[in-house]
């Protein structure tokens, strides 16, 4: 449904990804992962085109675009088939709960206003914060911003929801919340493509895990094929890192 | 001290106030306009005229607004020929232009930084979102601009009170030159509650302007969201939204 082809993005000189493909099929959750600096996060910024790549193309259900070509318009068509949630959850200060998950409803979609604010309120409930529409964000905690964040992307019912490191910001106490969440989303069919450093957490959801590193795909597989039997060289050095990190924590 | 000499011109400076307000209404409006417009060039970053708008906005910044309104008032009728258009320019009139031209650089120096606060999360949002340019900017950028912006301009406005102070010089019958004209047929006598009613005079003013901005930004997000708190009594966290 959605697949990318040949994707390149340079910052000048300097090459940030190096011909990347990638296929995501309906109801796919495909995990991102890889050290920091490789790209995951431009590579699923690239689909919203939040980030311009040098040249490439996209394909997402009917919709077929040359990163090279590609008019305003297309830019707009793109971006209303898929909804981004941030690290930084990036919700709109000036609004309340309700406002931040109805207005866009009313300005992209042009629903009604009775129309956005039932369906508002639906999402906001299956994110748990029904008690909260009239708050505004500067007076939630992080999980809960981040859950509002969940609801405002999951209402423009779009094709595919990308997910950037959704947890990183939070403090470790509100990333269960915020995972469950993301857990319900994956269940309920959604297509998702996630960038996180939460290992276990992919390894538990992804229908895919796509091993990124220096701008490159290293590997890609099922969770099991990239998590327990990789033969990467690349890929065993990461998770052993990553591994070993937890065990020093713990 | 003589207070009934300044209870019996006061009527007489009150009288020419309406030229005052005329010309900082206008001159504000007009002024505000032009700014909203050199601040949306300028932060396009146009490669030609980019460099013009910085010039502009620097000379017009650094250079007294007595030199301006005389470069004007002489200036004008010489350039209006020279483009072939044969008309003459009251003092009023270069007035309001100076002080439009003026307030256009100064007013932009006020929206830019108001602007480039509003957080790039916030742009990304509404893009990532599928919001036109101009439905983000009405919707995102705009409410949480102003708030910024409000006591900069409201400041402003009280610069551009005190530069009407000058526009006598150029021959207008202001408060200034109403007082100018009282003196002479006095002798020069009574300067002190001369120049004291006119400063309670402007002060008046400014007072008045100082309301309508501190009411403006009751109503912008900021405030709101500070009423609301008061009112739950929750906690809130003291984030970035202490801007001002």
């Amino acid at each position: 449904m959605l697949s990318i082809r040949d994707l390149r993005l340079s910052f000048k000189e300097n090459e940030i990804l190096k011909g990347i493909n990638i296929d995501v099929n309906k109801g796919d959750v495909v995990t991102l992962i890889g050290p920091s600096g490789t790209g995951k996060t431009t590579l699923l910024r690239c689909i919203n085109y939040l980030e311009k790549p040098t040249t490439g193309s996209i394909t997402l259900g009917d919709l077929n675009l040359n990163y090279e070509k590609i008019t305003k318009k297309e830019i707009l068509t793109l971006r209303r088939k898929t909804a981004m949630v941030f690290q930084q959850y990036n919700l709109f200060k000036n609004k309340t709960v309700i406002e931040n998950v109805m207005e866009p409803q009313m300005i992209v979609q042009k629903k009604s206003k009775i129309e956005a604010y039932e369906n508002s309120v639906e999402q906001l409930d299956k994110v748990g914060l029904i008690d909260k529409l009239e708050s505004y964000p500067s007076q939630l905690s992080g999980g809960q911003q981040q859950r509002v964040s969940i609801a405002r992307a999951l209402a423009l019912k779009p094709e595919v929801v990308l997910f950037d490191e959704p947890t990183s910001a939070l403090d470790p106490e509100l990333v269960g919340e915020v995972l469950k969440v993301i857990e319900a989303v994956a269940k309920s069919g959604m297509t998702i493509v996630l960038v996180t450093h939460e290992m276990s957490f992919a390894q538990k959801i992804s229908t895919k895990i796509v091993f990124m590193d220096k701008g490159n795909i290293v590997e890609e597989g099922p969770p099991k094929a990239i998590f327990e039997d990789s033969t990467n060289p690349r890929t065993k050095e990461f998770l052993n890192h990553f591994y070993m990190n937890k065990l020093h924590v713990v | 001290m003589n207070i009934g000499y300044m209870i019996e011109v006061f009527p007489k400076l009150l009288a020419t106030l309406p030229i005052t307000l005329l010309i900082i209404i206008v001159s504000a409006i007009l002024g505000l306009l032009l700014s909203i417009g050199v601040t949306y060039l300028r932060l396009k970053n146009l490669k030609i005229l980019g460099p013009f708008l910085e010039m502009y906005v620097s000379f017009m910044r650094s250079t007294p607004i007595l030199i301006q309104l005389f470069l004007v008032f002489y200036g004008l009728p010489v350039l209006m020929r020279s483009l072939g258009f044969n008309m003459d320019f009251g003092a009023i009139t270069s007035c309001i232009v100076a002080l439009i031209v003026y307030n256009g650089a100064y007013l932009s120096e006020i929206l830019r930084p108001a602007y480039l606060a509003v957080e790039k999360g916030q742009h990304e949002a509404a893009d990532s979102l599928g919001y036109t340019p101009f439905e983000k900017f009405r919707k995102v950028i705009l409410p949480q601009l102003t708030p910024i912006a409000l006591p900069g301009l409201g400041n402003a406005v009280v610069y551009l009170v005190h530069d009407t102070s000058l526009i006598f010089t150029i021959g207008v019958v202001d408060i200034m030159g109403q007082a100018k004209l009282i003196l002479a047929n006095n002798y020069g006598e009574n300067k002190i509650e001369m120049y004291l009613t006119i400063a309670l005079l402007y002060w008046l003013v400014c007072l008045v302007s100082d309301r309508t901005i501190k009411l403006l930004e009751h109503f912008t997000y900021l405030k709101k969201i500070e009423r609301k708190s008061k009112f739950n009594k929750s906690k809130v966290n003291k984030e970035p939204v202490s801007i001002q």
